[in-house]
């Protein structure tokens, strides 16, 4: 394919389209979840409140896709950086009486330097090690979080104001659309620049990475550090959203919650998870509430399809829609789910 | 003879097992003689057990190459199937106390629950891990460990749902007078605790050191390619591997059924602990791994000793990680970096 002619003759909507990091599906889907609070059975406060949780799920998945699906190390600890961004977060606010925006951008930040000494440690590991690290880490700070009751409450909860002073759920909503898309555009500038390129390299091969120039100290403790600065961001907001905040957010269940989104949704795809969480998890929330006498019975499905899409289709939801969807003989389809790139 | 001995044994007190097994010895002496017996007698039951659990753990990454996250589900199988078992047979033994029942009917439950675990170890193999390995060859670890997550989210949600969330535990195995030694008492079950997770970890060092089947599993850990070569069946190894594995944690959650009663999630807390020891012993070092579990026992009861009950994560876990820092293949283990590492 020649890239620089394709590039000259595109026209001013694909081009923005292309800097946005989007398809015309895309941008479909994301006016459609932007409508979505306004059409009929999802504009109850309840179902919102649903999608909300979906959105968080989401945008969690593609901060933890940055690491798990470039650098190949699975951030076992990323449900406990994110309830520490959360708690900073909401310190911040009940203790120094700043504005929850402000604050959450500081939880993003301290998140942020947990990530960068995350990966600092974990430099001399490699996979199911440095998963292990990470894992343990968040143990630590998950039982800090517990056991600092003069500071967090510890289990019985730590109040935090919210974000909005409504009682209505749309504005939160919002926010975690915009949220959602801009973590997504930052991920994608960030991959599809040369250092997305040598993301990949050092997962592929550390080794041969290395043998080729590239400094795996860099780039590894880049990425870990901004995926868990995202991971803060989002802590805070969840925070700020739920009004309470216990120890349980740093769970590792929360972890293997995001962890299925992001592989069904395909690794190394970024989208893949954000596009995979708002049907899936819808459903598995009419299921839990629905099906209240058979309590875990959403657990269980989640669990069976995170492994039979490990075992069956390793590449996810992304890999089905690269390989099946995108090939469409149809021309104007073809422009409608690749763009003009 | 006797130099080269001397000359041996301070070179091995200078290793980093020497160092630490020395310094853990002091130091749980030093915590007996400070706060008393009863602290070294909890380390030892607890030791015990973690053993079981973490040598399972040790021998699935060793041979099979699988990081298993849902070992502590095997834990939660094996005092679930004890319970059943026992509840019956203590009725039985409530209306008859005479009987020799009440001295067999508890190792009949644990006996079961090592069946058990063998049983869904064998379940597991056929139906998650079998397929995976014949699908996929490159990055067989992480998939294998995320399959692994799956796994233990399934099992604890099919325990809530098919036997409910509440506490399903036992007053306790053998009745009768706790045995006095120095004047510390220890409750029958806790002895028996220990004595049959030493009777169980003897015969299994001794099973894989002395019979034919135990070195082909040890071929197989060093070696596939090899071991296929002598003609060693593969698929064979791997089943029996599996099921070792998940019986020994199945046979520690059904004899400390008194002590932690069976719950959907009872397993996280021997899980972590056992992937302590791992990491703390290197990986596939069975020995190491008895020592390790030893070692994260008293650092455990120490932690809730001196700094209090709730922080036995936050201490043994910064520890743990200085390990991986400083010394990334544990203490007990070699340098020779293996499939693992990918």
């Amino acid at each position: 394919m020649d890239t620089t002619t394709a590039h000259q003759q595109m026209n001013p909507f694909d081009k923005l389209l292309d800097k946005l990091c989007l398809t015309p599906a895309g941008l479909l889907g994301l006016i459609l979840l932007f409508a979505l609070p306004y059409i009929p059975p999802f504009n109850q406060e309840y179902m919102l409140r649903w999608l909300i949780y979906c959105g968080f799920i989401a945008a969690m998945s593609v901060g933890f896709d940055l690491t798990a699906g470039y650098i190949s190390i699975v951030n076992f600890g990323y449900a406990a950086v994110s309830g520490f961004g959360g708690y900073t977060s909401a310190l911040l606010v009940i203790n120094l009486g700043l504005s929850p925006w402000i604050a959450m951008a500081a939880g993003g930040m301290t998140a942020g330097v947990l990530g960068l000494m995350i990966g600092m440690i974990s430099l001399r590991l490699r996979g199911i090690f440095a998963a292990c690290l990470s894992w343990f880490f968040g143990l630590a700070i998950m039982g800090l979080a517990t056991k600092m009751v003069w500071l967090t409450r510890g289990p019985s909860g730590l109040r935090t104001p919210r974000l909005f002073e409504t009682d209505s759920n749309v504005p939160f909503y919002f926010l975690i659309i915009i949220l959602l898309y801009l973590i997504y555009l930052a991920c994608k500038w960030v991959v599809r620049s040369k250092m997305g390129l040598a993301f990949q390299a050092i997962g592929q091969n550390m080794d041969a990475a290395r043998t080729s120039g590239i400094n795996p100290v860099y780039y590894r403790v880049f990425n870990f550090t901004m995926s868990c600065a995202i991971a803060g961001v989002l802590g805070g907001y969840y925070a700020h959203f739920y009004g309470i905040l216990t120890p349980d957010i740093m769970h590792t269940g929360k972890t293997v919650e995001v962890l299925a989104i992001a592989y069904i949704g395909g690794r190394g795809s970024l989208w893949g998870g954000a596009v995979i969480a708002f049907p899936f998890i819808f459903i598995m929330e009419i299921i839990r509430s629905s099906l209240s006498n058979l309590p875990g019975l959403n657990l269980i499905i989640y669990a069976l399809v995170l492994i039979l899409v490990m075992i069956y289709y390793p590449g996810g939801f992304s890999y089905f829609y690269d390989t099946n969807i995108r090939k469409v003989k149809n021309k104007a389809l073809r422009y409608f789910f690749n763009g003009r790139a | 003879m006797s130099n080269k001995m001397v000359v041996n044994f301070t070179s091995w007190i200078k290793s980093a097992a020497g160092i630490s097994i020395t310094i853990s010895i002091l130091v749980a002496v030093f915590a007996a003689i400070n706060s008393g017996p009863y602290l070294i007698v909890n380390t030892v039951v607890t030791g015990g057990m973690l053993a079981l659990v973490a040598t399972g753990l040790t021998l699935m990454l060793g041979v099979l190459n699988i990081a298993m996250f849902a070992h502590g589900e095997f834990f939660m199988i094996g005092s679930l199937t004890a319970y059943y078992v026992f509840t019956p047979i203590s009725e039985f033994i409530s209306e008859n106390p005479e009987s020799f029942v009440a001295v067999i009917g508890p190792l009949i439950a644990i006996v079961c629950a090592a069946i058990m675990g063998a049983i869904s170890g064998v379940v597991a193999e056929k139906l998650v891990f079998g397929p995976l390995r014949k699908r996929s060859t490159d990055n067989w670890v992480m998939n294998s460990f995320l399959l692994t997550v799956g796994l233990s989210v399934l099992l604890v949600n099919l325990h809530q749902l098919i036997f409910g969330a509440d506490f399903k535990g036992i007053v306790g195995y053998w009745s009768g007078m706790p045995i006095s030694i120095a004047d510390v008492f220890i409750s029958r079950d806790r002895a028996m605790a220990f004595v049959i997770s030493v009777v169980i970890v003897a015969m299994f060092w001794f099973f894989m050191t002395y019979t034919r089947t135990g070195m082909s599993i040890r071929a197989v850990s060093q070696d596939i390619t090899g071991a296929q070569i002598v003609g060693i069946d593969i698929e064979k190894i791997v089943l029996l591997t599996i099921s070792l594995a998940c019986a020994l944690s199945a046979v520690a959650g059904g004899s400390l059924l008194f002590m932690y009663p069976s719950y959907p999630t009872v397993g996280l807390e021997p899980l972590y602990l056992a992937w302590f020891v791992v990491i703390l012993s290197g990986l596939g070092n069975i020995l190491g791994a008895v020592a390790g579990a030893f070692m994260v026992a008293l650092l455990k009861a120490i932690t809730v000793e001196y700094i209090g009950a709730g922080w036995d994560f936050v201490i043994p876990s910064a520890l743990i990680m200085l390990v991986l820092i400083f010394k990334p293949s544990g203490i007990f283990g070699s340098d020779v970096r293996g499939a693992l590492d990918k």
